[in-house]
C-alpha cells in the first residue's frame, strides 16, 4: 500500500525507496499489478464521493444494458445492472466498502492469528496448547453460525462484517506460525540468540518472526479473495452487508440469477474480485524477492538472468 | 507418542464441552423457533402449546441442564423440524461431506504438492507463470459462478455428465471439480511460496555447492522441510470442507452437513445445530491431532 | 479469458438436449425438501406438494378447474343441520393403502389427531378458535359440530387429511391415506417416491411412478428438466424462464404489499399513507422486474377470492400529487420527514432485493425519506407480527401474503382486525365488518367482504397493496400439465398426462 504515497514523494528523500521503485519498473507484470491495486485503492477513496450519485440512480427502462455501448453515456460502458443502473459506477463506489471489509478483515485476523500463533509456539507448553486448542474451537465454529448470531444480534454493518469474517480466519495464522515455530526454534540461530542471552520477546520478533512472515504473506493475499468472496456468500444466503449498501460480493450474489441472460451483472464484480486477487498476489511474490537481500539480484540484473 | 495422542484427546473433550456451552446460549440469542415453526396465523394457545412441548418456556439454565443429561445419555435431541432425533439427521448428512471432503483433499494435496513444487523449481519461468496465472483464477473466482457455467455447459450443451444429484461416480465429477478449485489454487501458492523459501536456505546451497548433483535427492529434502506450513493450510481448507460445502451441496443437491446447518440454523432447529457442530467439531479435532502428529514426522525434532 | 467467453457463448447457446423417456414415471424437481411426511402437516406448502391428494386425501376440495368451488372427494355430499354440525355423507368402497376400510370413524380420529394438543399439527390452524368435534352416525355418515358455527365448515374440511383410525397420535414416517399413491420410498436429503396403487377407489391416472427430487436452485432445476432429468419443475424463477415452448406462468396466489403500522406518526395521517400509495409506478415493475402476467393488486386476497371487488381501482401513479398531500399534511404539523424504514426479506421471490430497491427509490422520488433493510426471515417475522417492538420507527414491512382457499376469512382477521396478529389497523367498522362477514353465509358473505375490501383500500387505507404475483413452472415436451393457482399448494399426479 506504501507504493502510492511512494509515486508522490520526492525521490531525493528516500533512496531506498527510489531503488525499489526503479526495480519495479523493470518487471512489467509486477508494475501492471501495482497500478492496478493504486487504481483500486484511489476508487476506494474517492469513488463514493465523486460516483455515489451515479451508482445508485436507477432507470427500470435500460435495466441489464448490455456492455460496449457508449449510446448511454460513457458510464454505461460496462453495462447496466438489474436496475437499470451504471455497473462501472457502482464498481467504483463498491470499491471502497469490498476494500474495507477485506483488508480489515485479513489485517485483524493476520494480526490477532500472527500474535497467538507466537505466543503458542514460542511461550511455555500450557499456554500453547491452550492457544491450539482455541484454535480448534474456532474452526470447528461454523463461520455462518457466528455471522448469523453476530449480525443478528447487532446489525449487518460494514464493522461487524468485518469482525466475523476476522474471527473465522484467525486459526489459519495462528496454526501457520506455531507450526512454522515449532520448527524454527529449534534452528541453531535462535538457539544461539538464546545462549548470547536474548530477551524472548527479541528472539520472537526479531529473529522468528521474519522467517515466518513469506509464508504468512502469501496466504493474506489469497485470503483477500477468501474473504470477499466469502462474504459474497454471506450477502447470498442474506446476512452479508445488504442493500443499499454495495460490495463486489454483493454484486457477484446479486447477478447470479442473471447468468443466464445478462452474463454482465456478475462478471465485472467478479473480474474485479479476481484481478485485485492476482495483482496482490504477483505484487507480493514480487516483494519477497525484491526485500531479501539474497535473492535481489534476480530483479536488479535485468533481462540477462530471466534465463 | 501414544502419550501425546491421549493428552490431546482430554485437551479436545474439554474444548468441545467449552463449544458446546458457548453454542448452546449463542443460539438461543437468535431467536425462538416457535415463530418459524407455527404458520403466522397460530392462535397464542398454539404457541403457548408449542412452547411447552419443546421445552422452550423454562428458564435458559434448565433447559442447559436438561441438554446435558440427555447428552450424557447419548440422546442429542430431536429436530422440531424433522420429528426424529437430531444426530441421526446429522450422521446421514455428515456420511456425504466426508465422503466429498476426503476425495477433494486428496486429489488437492496430490496435485498442488506436485505442480507447486515444479512451480518453485522453475520460478519466474512459464510453467511457473502459467500455474500461478490459473491457480489464482481458481482461488478468486465465486465457486457458484464456476458452477452453474460448468451445468450449462457439460450438462446441457455437452450432455457427458449428469447436472446434479446423487448416483454412480459421474455424479461426483462436477461436484468434486467445483469444490477443488479453491483450495488447490490456494495451496499451489503456499506450496510453492513454501519451497522457494527452502531452496533457498543455506543446507540447500550448501548441498549444491558441494556437488550434489542429484535432483531428486534435493527435491525430497526440501519439500519435507517445506510441508509444515503446507500441511496446516491443508488443515484449515479441509475444515471448512468438513463444515460443509454449503454453495456446492444446494446447486448440486447433495445432501451434506452444510445445507443440513444452514437451514438448521435459518429454521433455529437448535437441535440439529448443536448435533451438526459436535460431529464436525470432533472429526476437526481429529483431523488437527493428526497433522500435529504429521509434524513430529516431519521433524522429528518438534517437540510439539 | 478466452475461455471464459466460450462458455459464456455456450451459456448464452440455448439448447434442448431433452431425450423422450417411453414410459409412464414421471421425475418431478422440487425447491424445497420435505422435513415430513406427515399428513396432518400438508397445508405446508412443500409437504402439500407431495402427499396431498396423492397419498391423503381430504374430505372435500378447491376445484380451480371450476372456479374455485368446493367439490366432495371422500365425502358424496353434505348439508347444514343447523347450530353449527354439517352432516357429511361419505363415499363408500373406498379403502387405504394398507387394506383397511375407510368409514367415519377414521374422519373422527382423523378431526382428534388433527387437533390434538400432543402433537403440533398444522393444518388445525386453520381451525382457529373454533372448536370441532365428530360423531359417527353410521358407517358412512358423519356429523361434525363446530362451535361457535361455521358457515365454511365444507370448505374447512379440505385441509383435513384423512388417516386410518389405528394411527397413533404422534408425527408418522409412513403416511397411510386413501389416495390413488403411496409412499413406497424415502431417502431424506434425496428423494421420494410414490408408486400408483392397484386398488384406488377413483379412475387410475397415467402416471404410474413419480420420484421427487429436491434442488434449491432454480437454474439447476431449469436445467435438469432441460437436460432431460426431470419431466417437471413447479416453480423455476422467471428469469430461468426462457423457453416459451417448456415454461408456462400461473398465478400463484400470493400478494405482494407493504404493511403499515398506523400507530406510528406520521403514517397515522391518511394523506401520508395516500401519497405513499400514489408514489408507486405498479406498470414499471410488470415485465421488468416482475414477470408479464404480475396483476396490480387492490385487495390482499387474489381475484378468484369470494368477495372480490371489481370497482375498486388501483391508485394512480402521481409522484407530483404525492409531493402535494405530503405537504398539506407537513402543514398540519405531521411529521413527514421522519426516515421510514422499509423491511424486505432476503430470497422472498426472485428478484426480492431488486423489487425493494425501486420501491424505495419512487418513494424517495416522491419525496419521502426511505432507508432499505433486507432482512432474513426469522428477523423479519419479529417486526412482521405482533407485539410489535415499542419504540419503533415507522416501518413498511414490504411481503408476501398467501391464500389460494377461495375465502378471505384465512387473511382479514390477521390482515385488518385490530386483534389480528399483524394488522397495522385499528378501525370499529372494519372490525365489526370481519365479524359479521365471517358469521354469513352464501350472497351476504360475498357483499359483506366487498364491503370490507373497499373499506380497507379506499376509507382507512390500510397498506399499500401492490402485486398478485406469478410463477412459472417448467414442463418437459413429452407431458402434459396445466399449473393452476393451487400447483403452489397442490400438485395432482393425476392432472399429469403424457403426450402420444
Amino acid at each position: 500500500m506504501t507504493l502510492a504515497d511512494d509515486t508522490l514523494a520526492p525521490p531525493a528523500e528516500k533512496p531506498a525507496a527510489l531503488r525499489l521503485l526503479a526495480m519495479l519498473r523493470r518487471d512489467k507484470v509486477a508494475c501492471l499489478a501495482a497500478a492496478f491495486l493504486v487504481l483500486v485503492i484511489l476508487c476506494a477513496l474517492f469513488g463514493p464521493m465523486l460516483l455515489g450519485e451515479a451508482a445508485t440512480k436507477q432507470n427500470l427502462r435500460g435495466r441489464n444494458a448490455p456492455p460496449f455501448s457508449l449510446e448511454q453515456g460513457w458510464l454505461m460502458v460496462l453495462g447496466a445492472d438489474q436496475l437499470g443502473r451504471s455497473l462501472l459506477a457502482r464498481i467504483v463506489v463498491a470499491a471502497q466498502n469490498t476494500m474495507l471489509v477485506a483488508a480489515g478483515a485479513v489485517f485483524f485476523s493476520a494480526l490477532i492469528g500472527t500474535v497467538l500463533g507466537l505466543f503458542a509456539g514460542y511461550g511455555g507448553k500450557k499456554t500453547g496448547e491452550a492457544i491450539a486448542r482455541l484454535a480448534d474451537v474456532i474452526m470447528s465454529f461454523p463461520s455462518l453460525l457466528l455471522a448469523v448470531i453476530v449480525l443478528y444480534v447487532f446489525n449487518p454493518s460494514v464493522a461487524n462484517l468485518i469482525v466475523v469474517l476476522a474471527i473465522t480466519r484467525i486459526p489459519v495464522y495462528l496454526r501457520t506460525t506455531r507450526a512454522e515455530i515449532l520448527e524454527v526454534r529449534e534452528r541453531m540461530f535462535v538457539q544461539a540468540a538464546k545462549v548470547m542471552g536474548a530477551s524472548h520477546r527479541r528472539i520472537m520478533f526479531r529473529h522468528i518472526l521474519p522467517m515466518v512472515l513469506p509464508t504468512l504473506l502469501t496466504i493474506a493475499t489469497l485470503d483477500f479473495a477468501f474473504v470477499m468472496l466469502a462474504e459474497s456468500s454471506l450477502s447470498f444466503l442474506g446476512i452479508g452487508i445488504q442493500p443499499p449498501e454495495i460490495t463486489w460480493g454483493l454484486m457477484v450474489a446479486q447477478g447470479r440469477p442473471y447468468l443466464n441472460n445478462a452474463w454482465w451483472l456478475a462478471f465485472w464484480p467478479g473480474l474485479a474480485i479476481i484481478l485485485t486477487t492476482m495483482s496482490l498476489n504477483l505484487l507480493s511474490s514480487w516483494m519477497r524477492i525484491a526485500l531479501d537481500p539474497v535473492q535481489r539480484w534476480r530483479l536488479e540484473g535485468g533481462a540477462k538472468n530471466n534465463g | 507418542m501414544l502419550r501425546f495422542a491421549r493428552k490431546r484427546m482430554l485437551a479436545s473433550l474439554v474444548s468441545l464441552v467449552g463449544l458446546v456451552i458457548l453454542v448452546f446460549f449463542l443460539v438461543r440469542l437468535t431467536g425462538d423457533p416457535t415463530d418459524l415453526y407455527l404458520p403466522i396465523d397460530a392462535t397464542d394457545a398454539m404457541r403457548e402449546q408449542f412452547r411447552a412441548n419443546n421445552g422452550l418456556n423454562d428458564p435458559l439454565i434448565v433447559q442447559f441442564g436438561r441438554y446435558v443429561w440427555d447428552l450424557l445419555h447419548l440422546d442429542f435431541g430431536d429436530s422440531i423440524r424433522r420429528a426424529r432425533p437430531a444426530i441421526d439427521v446429522v450422521l446421514e448428512a455428515f456420511v456425504w461431506t466426508l465422503q466429498l471432503a476426503v476425495i477433494t483433499m486428496s486429489l488437492v494435496a496430490v496435485l498442488a504438492v506436485v505442480l507447486g513444487s515444479l512451480c518453485a523449481f522453475w520460478a519466474g519461468r512459464l510453467f511457473d507463470r502459467a500455474v500461478t496465472f490459473v491457480s489464482l483464477i481458481g482461488a478468486s473466482a465465486p465457486d457458484f459462478w464456476i458452477a452453474i457455467v460448468a451445468i450449462v455447459l457439460f450438462s446441457i450443451h455437452l450432455g457427458w455428465l449428469p447436472t446434479s444429484g446423487t448416483g454412480g461416480w459421474q455424479f461426483w465429477i462436477l461436484p468434486v471439480s467445483v469444490l477443488f478449485i479453491r483450495p488447490f489454487g490456494l495451496i499451489v501458492q503456499v506450496v510453492r511460496g513454501s519451497m522457494i523459501g527452502a531452496l533457498s536456505s543455506p543446507y540447500v546451497k550448501t548441498a549444491r555447492a558441494k556437488g550434489v548433483k542429484n535432483r531428486p535427492i534435493i527435491f525430497v529434502h526440501t519439500l519435507r522441510n517445506a510441508m509444515l506450513p503446507v500441511v496446516t493450510v491443508m488443515g484449515d481448507q479441509a475444515a471448512a470442507l468438513l463444515n460443509g460445502a454449503v454453495v456446492v451441496e444446494t446447486i448440486f443437491g447433495f445432501p451434506g452437513v452444510g445445507k443440513l446447518m444452514i437451514d438448521a440454523i435459518l429454521q433455529r432447529d437448535f437441535n440439529v445445530i448443536l448435533a451438526a457442530i459436535m460431529v464436525t467439531a470432533f472429526a476437526i479435532f481429529l483431523m488437527n491431532l493428526l497433522i500435529d502428529l504429521a509434524y513430529l514426522l516431519l521433524d522429528p525434532r518438534i517437540r510439539a | 479469458m478466452k475461455g471464459m467467453s466460450l462458455v459464456l457463448a455456450a451459456l448464452l447457446a440455448s439448447t434442448a438436449g431433452a431425450f423422450a423417456q417411453a414410459n409412464t414415471d414421471v421425475t418431478i424437481v422440487l425447491g424445497e425438501e420435505l422435513d415430513l411426511v406427515e399428513p396432518c402437516m400438508a397445508t405446508r406448502s412443500n409437504i402439500g406438494r407431495v402427499i396431498l391428494e396423492n397419498i391423503s386425501e381430504t374430505l372435500t376440495e378447491l376445484d380451480m378447474k371450476n372456479g374455485g368451488q368446493v367439490a366432495g372427494r371422500l365425502a358424496e355430499s353434505w348439508e347444514d343441520q343447523g347450530n353449527g354440525t354439517w352432516r357429511f355423507k361419505l363415499r363408500p368402497n373406498v379403502k387405504f393403502s394398507d387394506g383397511t376400510a375407510f368409514d367415519a370413524e377414521d374422519v373422527k380420529h382423523s378431526l382428534e389427531r388433527a387437533t390434538s394438543p400432543d402433537i403440533s399439527c398444522e393444518s388445525s390452524r386453520y381451525f382457529g378458535d373454533t372448536k370441532l368435534s365428530a360423531s359417527v352416525v353410521d358407517p358412512t355418515t358423519v356429523d361434525i359440530k363446530a362451535e361457535p358455527a361455521q358457515p365454511i365448515l365444507p370448505l374447512l374440511m379440505s385441509v383435513l387429511t384423512i388417516v386410518p383410525a389405528e394411527t397413533p397420535i404422534e408425527f408418522t414416517r409412513q403416511p397411510v391415506g386413501t389416495g390413488p399413491y403411496v409412499l413406497s420410498s424415502w431417502t431424506p436429503g434425496q428423494s421420494i417416491v410414490l408408486d400408483r396403487r392397484a386398488d384406488y377407489w377413483g379412475a387410475a391416472p397415467a402416471v404410474t411412478k413419480a420420484t421427487y427430487v429436491f434442488r434449491s436452485d432454480s437454474a439447476v432445476r431449469a436445467a435438469m428438466v432441460q437436460a432431460g432429468e426431470a419431466d417437471l419443475a413447479p416453480s423455476i424463477s422467471v428469469l430461468d424462464a426462457t423457453n416459451p415452448a417448456t415454461d408456462f406462468s400461473y398465478p400463484n396466489s400470493e400478494t405482494m404489499y407493504l404493511r403499515i403500522d398506523t400507530s406510528v406518526p406520521p403514517m397515522n395521517d391518511k394523506r401520508v399513507r395516500q401519497a405513499l400509495n400514489m408514489a408507486i409506478d405498479r406498470a414499471a415493475f410488470i415485465g421488468s422486474l416482475l414477470p408479464e402476467g404480475t396483476e396490480p393488486a387492490v385487495a390482499i386476497v387474489p381475484p378468484t377470492t369470494l368477495g372480490w371487488n371489481p370497482d375498486i381501482k388501483v391508485p394512480e401513479f402521481d409522484p407530483e400529487g404525492a409531493k402535494k398531500l405530503l405537504e398539506e399534511a407537513k402543514a398540519d404539523g405531521v411529521p413527514v420527514d421522519t426516515p421510514i424504514e422499509l423491511i424486505g426479506r432476503t430470497d422472498n421471490y426472485p428478484n426480492a432485493t431488486e423489487v425493494n430497491e425501486a420501491l424505495q427509490a419512487m418513494l424517495q422520488d416522491a419525496g419521502f425519506t426511505v432507508n432499505l433493510r433486507m432482512l432474513e426471515v426469522a428477523e423479519q417475522e419479529k417486526l412482521y407480527s405482533k407485539p410489535y417492538l415499542e419504540g419503533r420507527p415507522p416501518q413498511l414491512l414490504s411481503v408476501l401474503h398467501d391464500n389460494a382457499k377461495g375465502d378471505p376469512v384465512f387473511s382479514a382477521f390477521f390482515k385488518y382486525h385490530s386483534d389480528g396478529r399483524q394488522s397495522g389497523i385499528s378501525d370499529p367498522k372494519v372490525d365489526d365488518l370481519i365479524t359479521r362477514a365471517t358469521a354469513a353465509t352464501g350472497e351476504e358473505r360475498a357483499k359483506l367482504w366487498s364491503e370490507l375490501f373497499a373499506t380497507v383500500h379506499d376509507e382507512v387505507v390500510a397498506d399499500v397493496l401492490l402485486f398478485h404475483m406469478v410463477g412459472f413452472a417448467r414442463v418437459a415436451e413429452r407431458i402434459s400439465f396445466q399449473p393452476t393457482i393451487a400447483t403452489n399448494s397442490q400438485l395432482q399426479l393425476s392432472e399429469i398426462g403424457f403426450k402420444n
